[in-house]
């Protein structure tokens, strides 16, 4: 327990405060409590994403790195590079692959929590199958796909592809994507369900004497009380599609073909294979910016507070 | 059925059943496969058998000459089980005072703990390997390739994650047990570990485990901040199945056998503690 015990002595706010409830804890803020955890944060996270953006305007490589205080300042230099060094492309790829992973997972998950909502024999079974692909680890997931799709690998021997290549040449988006569809849709699933399960009893009862058909029902009723809970986990599911470094790097390994080239590959590819880290310090950057904008929307539209 | 079941069917009978049945084999052929894989013979495997003329489990056993798994499977525990520590106990007493109290910046930091789990992780690990680097080259301390090293660079993104989780549960427990022991002249300390830290024991215990799970589950930092003797399993089971394209006989059972022990501490994981961690899978909306 070292962050209880790692307290300041002589800090006891009851014995001093005779007034009960809650203005005693207002006036007696123990807010050391966040010092260890705040300093932490600060130390591990805070200075280095600060030193993120300082390294994206040096030009640091493997020849100043030992150095790295004193390396030129280049101010946008990188930024502009990164332009010619490939990023458009990626950018292309990274958004595409997340919006159509996201936008084929949402009928699936939607589909599976609705066959798993009216209770059945055997329905506890369905559920634990249903998160097997989420539950399993992604270098797992992509470690066992990269076997299944070898030239010679079962994939092609079952559906008689001859020596199809998945993993390389313009096949391996799609693998990609099919993969990354496999692994995430549970996800989506969970979070219908979770929306499903807390619709009321009655609203089921009323479409019911209402004598609405299934179909009417399911799409006039019961899916707007969906659609909230669904965007915020497509957001999310966005948001950790673009950034799925697993996947891409256990799949086809670094550097990946070009077709896959997504950006955390090519970040991970310019900084610990080409060793210019102020480059892909830069990419980085920029691929922050561009998840800004759906984290900004996932950010507004989580509940932060106790109150709100 | 009842009539309450009745009403609240959603979809007619034939329809629940093909869509359950086709779901089920998208998760299970590719499973049932990997399992009767990693029970073959890699000749069986190569052969393009699905299903094995002969079972063995020769596979398990080989798997441990032929890639580095132990040491991986020994680093790895080692260093998520502290991490899981470490976030799951700061992450506790972080989350109680951003619950109760309100001070300047207190939603920032919120905001914060929320938005940086979306923070792409090659960021992150940029500066932290430029950092590490440096306190070789400025201090004479080698970190990168330590154990500790990664340890500390897990906990950038489990801290949060773990802080969070303990947000979204400290915020559902009601202030009036905290309140009495105050009165009686509890201490913060005294009601933190006397009330806050007993109550939410189950909270406590699922965001360790999910801030095992990240660190279980991540290849990006592993495979720059170790080196062979610090690999994880993660590593060693990637490069494991890099190597398989060399051209020499591939090993593919036993590729399988190495990736369900990968898998089986998550799935045991997920097998004791399932009903907590699917609940905070949905309240911390994060893998």
């Amino acid at each position: 327990m070292s962050a209880v015990t790692a307290a300041p002595p002589g800090n006891k706010p009851g014995s001093k405060d005779a007034k009960p409830g809650k203005k005693v804890s207002e006036r007696q803020r123990p807010l050391w409590l966040l010092t260890p955890g705040g300093l932490l944060m600060t130390l591990i996270i805070l200075i280095p994403l600060l030193l993120a953006l300082w390294i994206s305007l040096i030009d640091l490589d493997q020849y100043t790195l030992r150095r790295w205080v004193e390396a030129p300042f280049i101010g946008i230099g990188n930024y502009v590079e990164s332009f010619e060094a490939g990023l458009p492309k990626s950018i292309w790829l990274s958004v595409s692959f997340a919006v159509l992973s996201t936008a084929v997972t949402v009928p699936i998950g939607i589909a599976a929590a609705l066959v798993t909502q009216n209770a059945y024999r055997g329905r506890a079974l369905v559920r634990a199958v249903f998160l097997i692909p989420y539950v399993l680890p992604s270098f797992v997931v992509a470690s066992v796909w990269r076997t299944m799709l070898q030239p010679d690998g079962i994939v092609n021997e079952t559906l008689g592809l001859g020596s199809t290549l998945w993993l390389s040449g313009p096949n391996s988006y799609w693998t990609l994507v099919l993969v990354e569809i496999w692994a995430a849709w549970p996800f989506i699933y969970l979070m219908a369900l979770a929306a499903l399960q807390s619709v009321d009893n009655e609203v089921h009862e009323a479409s019911a004497v209402d004598g609405a058909n299934w179909w009417a029902k399911l799409t006039r009723v019961i899916l707007p009380y969906l659609r909230g809970p669904v965007l915020l986990a497509c957001l999310l599911a966005t948001l950790n599609h673009i950034n799925n470094f697993t996947l891409p790097f256990v799949l086809f390994g670094a550097p990946a073909p070009d077709d896959v080239n997504v950006m955390p590959m090519l970040v991970y590819v310019t900084s610990f294979q080409g060793l210019r880290f102020g480059l892909s310090a830069a990419m980085a950057v920029i691929s922050l910016i561009l998840i800004a904008i759906p984290l900004y929307a996932y950010l507004r539209a989580v509940r932060l507070d106790v109150d709100k | 059925m009842t009539a309450q079941a009745e009403a609240q069917r959603l979809l007619p009978r034939p329809l629940l059943v093909t869509i359950t049945v086709l779901l089920c084999a998208m998760v299970l052929v590719p499973l049932a496969y990997i399992v009767l894989a990693s029970l073959n013979s890699d000749v069986g495997v190569a052969s393009g058998e699905f299903w094995p003329s002969s079972f063995t489990g020769e596979s398990y056993s080989k798997i441990w000459t032929t890639a580095d798994l132990s040491t991986g499977i020994v680093n790895s525990l080692i260093v998520c089980a502290a991490t899981a520590v470490a976030s799951a106990l700061l992450g506790t007493s972080t989350a109680y005072v951003l619950v109760r109290y309100s001070f300047l910046g207190r939603l920032t930091i919120l905001r914060g703990l929320v938005g940086l789990q979306s923070i792409p992780g090659t960021l992150m690990l940029l500066p932290v390997f430029v950092l590490f680097s440096s306190a070789g080259n400025y201090l004479g301390l080698t970190v990168i390739g330590t154990r500790w090293g990664l340890f500390v660079a897990y906990l950038t993104f489990a801290l949060p994650f773990s802080t969070w989780v303990m947000v979204t549960y400290l915020r559902g427990l009601p202030r009036e047990l905290e309140e009495a022991a105050r009165t009686d002249g509890a201490s913060t300390l005294v009601v933190l570990w006397r009330i806050v830290i007993p109550l939410s024991l189950p909270a406590i215990v699922v965001s360790g485990i999910f801030a095992f799970l990240l660190g279980w589950n991540d290849v990006l930092f592993a495979s720059v901040l170790t080196r062979p003797e610090t690999h994880t399993a993660a590593v060693a089971l990637q490069i494991f199945g890099s190597a398989q394209e060399g051209g020499a006989l591939p090993v593919y059972s036993q590729m399988m056998a190495a990736a369900l022990i990968c898998a089986a501490p998550v799935v045991i994981l997920y097998l004791l503690f399932q009903r907590y961690l699917v609940g905070g899978l949905t309240a911390g909306g994060v893998k």
